[in-house]
């Protein structure tokens, strides 16, 4: 489905945000993308969405495919059609724009008959959304927004969805609800899942295979539960408690060598 | 009171074709960000346009014919100047936009010579009399178009599928552009129905008082009427043009600098105009 091999990205010409990454992501399969604040992870996702240009970034090696085609160069908007759609970090909503208009932006490629069908579907999914339907998405709360960005990707009517950090900022149950609705959708519509997290805990819980990046290279590759039974992805990513300041520096240093 | 209407509905003619222009000017503002100096040229070259057409045509079809074409031009100008320097320095565009404006200047007048043209043919004469008042041809044919073009955009703007995709796009291009969104080609269609927009009141105003160099000037006044409405506020353009256009009418003699002393005056009440947004912002 989505194939990335020894991709490399730089970003201005000189800062290496991906250094050598290769990930798979099978038909029908959920996938983390785990790890630390600039580890590359955004990087990735706008690599494989075609949207590093618009971010000043280039691809300096390597290749992405996506459902058997050569994608690495894509343009955004050809991807999508091929049946990818990446929600961003940071609730890339509209706004301004209520949340009905939020999701004809989204279904912009659905005849109108079809458009209809799909915002009864998400609005009788997330009732809330229903309820404050015309007023200003700006003005919903953290929950409701990644409720209405999940509803405007499935009227995208994806194959792969990717979603990049959907707990950034949200309450500890909010974000059990979230990932609750990803594995919901997902098993409901069939559909593939890069889940890109930093918060390890929510993501192991709904995903088949974990990855786990740090400074731009894959540092851990393996099913859910070998995460779970990792001693150093069980410390340093899902933050066991027992972990003292002193261990934690030696391991930083052991993997900067790797 | 009746002595003073005449004053009132020249306003309304002149403010029409002042929210025209304004509208073509904030719409690519609202949906690139970018500042067009040349939307004074664009009324030029479509002035100058449906004046080449007249020569052949009915200068009703001739506005016809000239308004694709005007089209075409906008989607290209947004093609060859615009879209290469999107993602610089917003400065960038701006300067591009000047430079174009000084090359059309020099374009329009070597393509068609420097002097005062007159369309050969006219509009019919809508101009009635109702109550003692004469409302002139050209104010009827000013409001006609304009008002339901104005309103027609605006609502599709707020209504229609095409109207939430510029929105969106205007609002982040970015997150459009993920979902799928084929913004290039939205975006080159603003610029095209601004141009369009452009020549229409180019158009209007070479049918009431003929086709010179000397109509940049009106488009000069699109900056305050644009700026008064709120430069990001499609409605605010298209009532910003009346207001200022009846002002102008009932204060003559200062119509030079008028425009502008009502925008310092209106920004030091409403610094984003009378009808700019405020910004949502989320701690």
């Amino acid at each position: 489905m989505l194939s990335v091999e020894n991709l490399k990205v730089v970003y201005r010409g000189v800062i290496l945000a991906l250094d050598g990454v290769s990930l798979e992501v099978g038909e029908g399969e959920a996938v983390a993308l785990l790890g630390p604040n600039g580890a590359g992870k955004s990087s990735l996702v706008r690599t494989i969405a075609g949207l590093l240009p618009k971010f000043e970034g280039r691809v300096l090696d390597g290749k992405v495919r996506l459902f058997g085609r050569e994608a690495t160069h894509l343009d955004p908007v050809g991807i999508s059609r091929l049946g990818l759609t990446a929600i961003l970090e940071g609730r890339p909503l509209f706004r301004y724009l209520t949340p009905v208009e939020n999701l004809m932006a989204a279904g912009h490629r659905l005849p109108p008959k079809a458009l209809k069908e799909g915002m009864e579907e998400v609005f009788a999914r997330f009732p809330r959304l229903y309820e404050r339907r015309h007023e200003q998405a700006g003005y919903l709360s953290g929950g409701e927004q990644q409720m209405l960005l999940l509803g405007m990707a499935l009227l995208t009517r994806p194959r792969l969805l990717v979603v990049d950090e959907p707990s950034l900022g949200l309450a500890p149950k909010l974000v059990g609800e979230v990932m609750q609705t990803l594995d919901a959708l997902r098993r409901e519509k069939g559909l593939s899942l890069l889940l890109v997290e930093q918060n390890a805990r929510a993501a192991l819980g709904v995903v088949d295979r974990v990855y786990v990046l740090e400074r731009g290279r894959v540092v851990f590759e393996g099913s859910a539960k070998e995460a779970m039974e990792d001693q150093d992805v069980m410390e340093f990513y899902l933050g066991k408690e027992e972990v003292g300041f002193r261990q934690a520096r030696r391991y930083r240093r052991r993997k900067r060598w790797v | 009171m009746a002595d003073l209407l005449p004053y009132l509905i020249g306003g309304l003619a002149n403010g029409a074709l002042y929210s025209l222009l304004a509208l073509g000017f904030v719409l690519v503002y609202r949906a690139t960000s970018v500042v067009n100096f040349a939307i004074g040229e664009f009324l030029l070259v479509g002035a100058y346009l449906t004046y080449t057409f007249a020569l052949l045509l009915p200068l009703p079809l001739a506005l016809l014919a000239a308004l694709p074409l005007a089209f075409l031009f906008g989607v290209l100008v947004e093609r060859g100047f615009v879209r290469p320097l999107l993602g610089r320095n917003v400065v960038a565009v701006i300067m591009a936009t000047i430079g174009l404006a000084a090359a059309l200047d020099g374009g329009v007048q070597l393509l068609w010579g420097p002097d005062l043209k007159y369309l050969p043919g006219s509009l019919p004469d809508l101009g009635f009399e109702a109550g003692g008042v004469y409302v002139s041809s050209r104010a009827v044919w000013n409001l006609l178009l304009a008002l339901p073009l104005g309103l027609g955009l605006l609502w599709l703007l707020r209504k229609s599928r095409y109207g939430v995709l510029v929105r969106a796009i205007s609002e982040r291009e970015v997150a459009a552009l993920a979902l799928g969104i084929p913004t290039a080609r939205i975006l080159a269609g603003v610029w095209g129905v601004s141009a369009l927009l452009a020549t229409l009141a180019g158009a209007l105003l070479a049918a009431a008082s003929g086709v010179g160099h000397n109509l940049v000037f009106f488009g000069l006044k699109v900056f305050p009427v644009a700026i008064l409405g709120g430069l990001d506020a499609v409605g605010g353009a298209l009532a910003a043009g009346f207001l200022l256009g009846v002002l102008e009418a009932y204060l003559p003699g200062f119509t030079e600098a008028l425009p502008f002393v009502v925008v310092l005056l209106v920004l030091l009440v409403r610094p984003y105009g009378l009808f700019g947004e405020r910004q949502i912002e989320r701690v």
